[in-house]
């Protein structure tokens, strides 16, 4: 029973912890633009991270290596230093947006302007990575996360045309007025958002927070392969509400109330406060994660001590890292800088930095001194390799696609 | 090198792993590692090869990058006789506070961290 609770608390943390504010901008743009015409990418990147995730969280759990270990060991110093830049610069790109979609979205609840609400936003994120068992963390936010489950709910109320919807998402077609080079600009971004290389960082150090061993695969992976294309789904229902009432009135979305206004219309206030926990659990959530991805990341490289499961005091540049971190997002946001934006750029610039992160990943996990015999197994390799010609394409068009399009707009 | 009749590649086995004390406390990863002193010159005959007599850490990293090679004063020294094994990590047979090289992680451990409340506590 205590084994059944656990999975079911897993698959429910994965499936709240899914969605960010890169997945919830990024889909309702796509969906106001392009209604479903771009749901095979999201489909796609639900596969990729599946896939990732758990190998990562594979390695760590028997080698007890983590991602970032592994880049340093496999590429080299210089190489690595080059990847740790452009990894750990964009992720701070994301935490800023995460910690901008949090303040935004106290700024929609309470009216209170969102630029008075990043320093209480960031000061919360800090207490939380400094003060609470991982476990807790993880746990609540990803359940919180779950009440964004009225974005599919508010979908059904609309009452769509089931059979537009389903038309638009099996054969895609770029709409009048919109360029192919916008198309597959937002397709890059769509990519980026849902395999956004923090969470492979924070699932393999969440492993070894954890003191995953063999024995917790069997359980890590139904997580993975259950609560992230549940998670997935709710991406699409994101982009749903947007195609049925965004759409068609020609809404563009360039700020967070556009993006709950479909809840709003089909369930009201109800519905509205329902997405706005949801939203903020998630943005809390994914700003923790990558909080603590930009410490792992350097403590990794550098082969600091850290991790939550150590005091503070044994981990001291780790969590210095993490302060530096959250005070620069601050400052960025303090320029009044549109986070709406900051994600926008975030998600595609997770694109190209994705090949940087899942190579090593696929190339230990092959490696019997690591792994002994739970090297990737023959349909995985194949799965990764195909995996990684996508991804490769993906960053390579990201930079050509965002100068053409002016960055989609 | 030869280990117990194992062969090792520095390059691949030593470099740029993480190295942990003697209670499994990450210490640093190995930004170089120092070789015994050969002769100048030629060799004589039955010179022996040179052996890893230390790991390094700390600024040598940007001179491996970049080239160059820092003062042998400012190398941050790990003996090789600490080395306990050798595996897909590095276990240290001694505790990461004696080591020098680990002065920054003390330094802001005493002046940053350990000041804010709460910092020498376990999580809850």
């Amino acid at each position: 029973m205590k084994k059944l609770l656990g999975l079911a608390l897993g698959i429910l943390t994965a499936i709240g912890g899914f969605v960010d504010i890169g997945d919830l901008v990024t889909n309702a743009v796509v969906g106001s633009r392009f209604g479903l015409g771009l749901v095979w990418v999201t489909l796609l990147g639900i596969v990729g991270i599946c896939l990732f995730a758990q190998m990562s969280g594979r390695v760590a759990a028997v080698s007890g290596r983590t991602t970032f270990e592994i880049i340093r060991e496999r590429l080299g110093p210089r190489a690595s230093a080059s990847n740790l830049a452009a990894s750990f610069l964009i992720n701070l790109m994301t935490l800023t947006a995460e910690v901008g979609g949090i303040a935004l979205t106290l700024q929609l609840a309470s009216s209170v302007h969102y630029l008075a609400w990043v320093p209480v936003a960031a000061v919360a994120v800090w207490l939380v990575v400094w003060r609470v068992k991982f476990k807790i963390l993880e746990n609540v936010a990803g359940l919180l996360g779950l009440t964004l489950i009225v974005f599919a709910v508010a979908l059904f109320m609309l009452n769509p045309d089931w059979p537009q919807l389903a038309g638009q998402a099996a054969a895609p077609t770029v709409p009048e007025g919109e360029e192919p080079a916008t198309y597959w600009y937002y397709a890059v971004a769509l990519f980026g958002a849902a395999m956004t290389p923090y969470e492979v960082f924070f699932f393999s150090s969440g492993a070894v927070e954890e003191k995953w061993t063999v024995k917790d695969l069997n359980q890590s992976r139904v997580n993975v392969l259950v609560g992230f294309p549940l998670g997935g789904l709710l991406s699409i229902a994101i982009a749903g509400c947007a195609a049925v009432v965004l759409l068609p009135a020609q809404i563009g979305v360039t700020s967070l109330s556009q993006v709950v206004l479909p809840v709003a219309q089909a369930g009201g206030k109800l519905a509205l406060a329902f997405v706005l926990v949801g939203i903020l659990a998630a943005t809390f959530g994914a700003a923790l994660e990558t909080t603590l991805s930009s410490g792992y990341t350097l403590a990794q490289y550098f082969g600091w001590s850290w991790g939550k499961f150590r005091r503070p005091v044994q981990a001291a540049r780790f969590h210095l890292t993490m302060i530096v971190g959250l005070l620069i997002g601050v400052a960025v946001l303090m320029t009044g800088v549109d986070p709406v934006q900051v994600t926008e750029y975030s998600v595609v610039f997770s694109a190209i930095a994705l090949p940087l992160t899942y190579i090593p990943i696929l190339i230990i996990a092959n490696d019997p001194e690591y792994m002994g015999e739970r090297v990737n197994g023959r349909t995985t390799n194949l799965l990764g390799t195909v995996f990684l010609v996508v991804i490769l394409a993906a960053a390579v068009a990201a930079v050509p696609l965002m100068i053409v399009t002016g960055a989609g707009s | 090198m030869t280990g117990g009749g194992k062969t090792f590649d520095a390059v691949l086995h030593i470099l740029d792993r993480q190295v942990l004390d003697v209670d499994k406390l990450p210490v640093t990863a190995v930004d170089d590692i120092e070789l015994s002193d050969l002769p100048e010159g030629p060799f004589p005959d039955g010179t022996p090869a040179p052996v890893i007599t230390n790991l390094v850490a700390g600024a040598v990293l940007a001179t491996r990058m970049f080239g160059g090679r820092p003062p042998s004063s400012r190398l941050k020294r790990i003996a090789w006789r600490h080395v306990a094994e050798l595996g897909t990590v590095l276990r240290l047979n001694i505790h990461g506070e004696d080591l020098d090289l680990l002065w920054t992680e003390r330094w802001v451990h005493r002046h940053i961290i350990g000041r804010i409340p709460g910092g020498s506590h376990d999580p809850q």
